[in-house]
């Protein structure tokens, strides 16, 4: 696939996300019936509190990341923070709540029905210190040096570039500072024909690089200290009743067996790195 | 948009700074207006408060 046509399906789908609510409700999903409630259940079975998940605006939270509270942990009042692929915005309200008032948190997404969800829920909220921009995270709109932290959860995988976002990062980012993101990688190659499924890359699967190909593309663009904080098994009920995972599964008439195969191989890390001082 | 925030932003394409202008402003918050890059040359559009700084298409 081409990169246009990858960069286009993503949008298009997260656009239908964005208007729909939570990632349970997708077209070829029955799930429905209690989506916030789904969304939360992921968020706590990817280590959100309770805390956190209440403290953010009502729509924010679509349960669509693999988590990264590791990443808002760290965060220290008055930092400038940007989240690579913001969606509602979960993850930079819960960090302008650890920045405070003296700092920053910009949220960068593609997809303008993300963005136009985001602003409102900040305006819901009353978050004076977060601001969304809508952009390209191969080609983040933000000035050398000017950024503390870059956080981002389970949206990398979605780059055709990913090399290139790392460069970007490490551009944007201070001397001494941190890249704090979680994704999914994969442990082994997938089968072809998952490879080439659309709806898979979509679902953030069959984007996603081999582990030490992930890491390898965080040293070339030159962060250092990298470590993998955590790393755990993708969970198994998010991907259960994401809709995208559930069409790929219609459509390549897959066994639960296999499916259970296939998360098996699927892995949602932590990663940070340091860019030198 | 703030205006406090354009010092962070920086052209998508060539990362040199950009040029604001502001057409509808309300309480320290651009609503309307956009941002210019000199050296690209290149116009991003601000609205609804929401600056696109996507990348201008290529053909």
């Amino acid at each position: 696939m081409k990169e246009t046509d990858i960069k286009k399906t993503v949008r298009e789908n997260y656009a239908r996300i964005a208007t729909q609510g939570s990632s349970c409700c997708g077209a070829t999903s029955s799930c429905c019936g209690n989506s916030t409630g789904l969304a939360e259940n992921i968020s706590k079975s990817v280590g959100y509190t309770d805390a956190e998940i209440a403290s953010a605006p009502e729509g924010a939270n679509l349960g669509l990341g693999c988590g990264n509270p590791v990443a808002l942990a760290s965060l220290k009042e008055g930092e400038t923070v940007l989240d690579l692929g913001s969606g509602a915005g979960f993850d930079c309200f819960l960090a302008a709540d650890r920045v405070g008032k003296r700092g920053k948190v910009i949220g960068v997404d593609m997809t303008p029905e993300m963005i136009e969800k985001a602003r409102r829920n900040a305006a819901a909220g009353g978050y004076e210190n977060v601001e969304f921009r809508m952009g390209e995270i191969e080609n983040l709109p933000a000035a050398d040096s000017s950024v503390d932290v870059i956080i981002s959860n389970c949206v990398i995988n979605l780059a055709p570039d990913k090399k290139k976002v790392f460069r970007e990062a490490f551009r944007v980012l201070k001397p001494g500072g941190r890249l704090m993101v979680s994704d999914i990688v994969l442990t082994q190659e997938l089968p072809d024909f998952i490879r080439s499924s659309v709806a898979a890359y979509v679902g953030c699967i069959s984007g996603a690089l081999l582990k030490p190909d992930y890491l390898e593309a965080v040293a070339a663009a030159g962060f250092r200290d990298i470590d993998v904080i955590d790393e755990t098994v993708f969970p198994i009920d998010a991907l259960a009743n994401d809709p995208t995972a559930v069409a790929i599964a219609k459509t390549l008439d897959l066994t639960p067996e296999k499916i259970s195969d296939l998360a098996s191989t699927v892995l949602s890390i932590k990663v940070s790195g340091v860019k030198p001082g | 948009m703030k205006r406090s925030l354009v010092e962070i932003l920086a052209c998508p394409v060539c990362h040199g700074g950009l040029e604001l202008k502001v057409e509808v402003e309300e309480g320290g918050e651009v609503i309307t207006g956009s941002l210019h890059c000199p050296k690209c040359p290149a116009d991003y559009p601000i609205e609804e408060s929401i600056p696109n700084l996507l990348p201008p298409e290529k053909d």
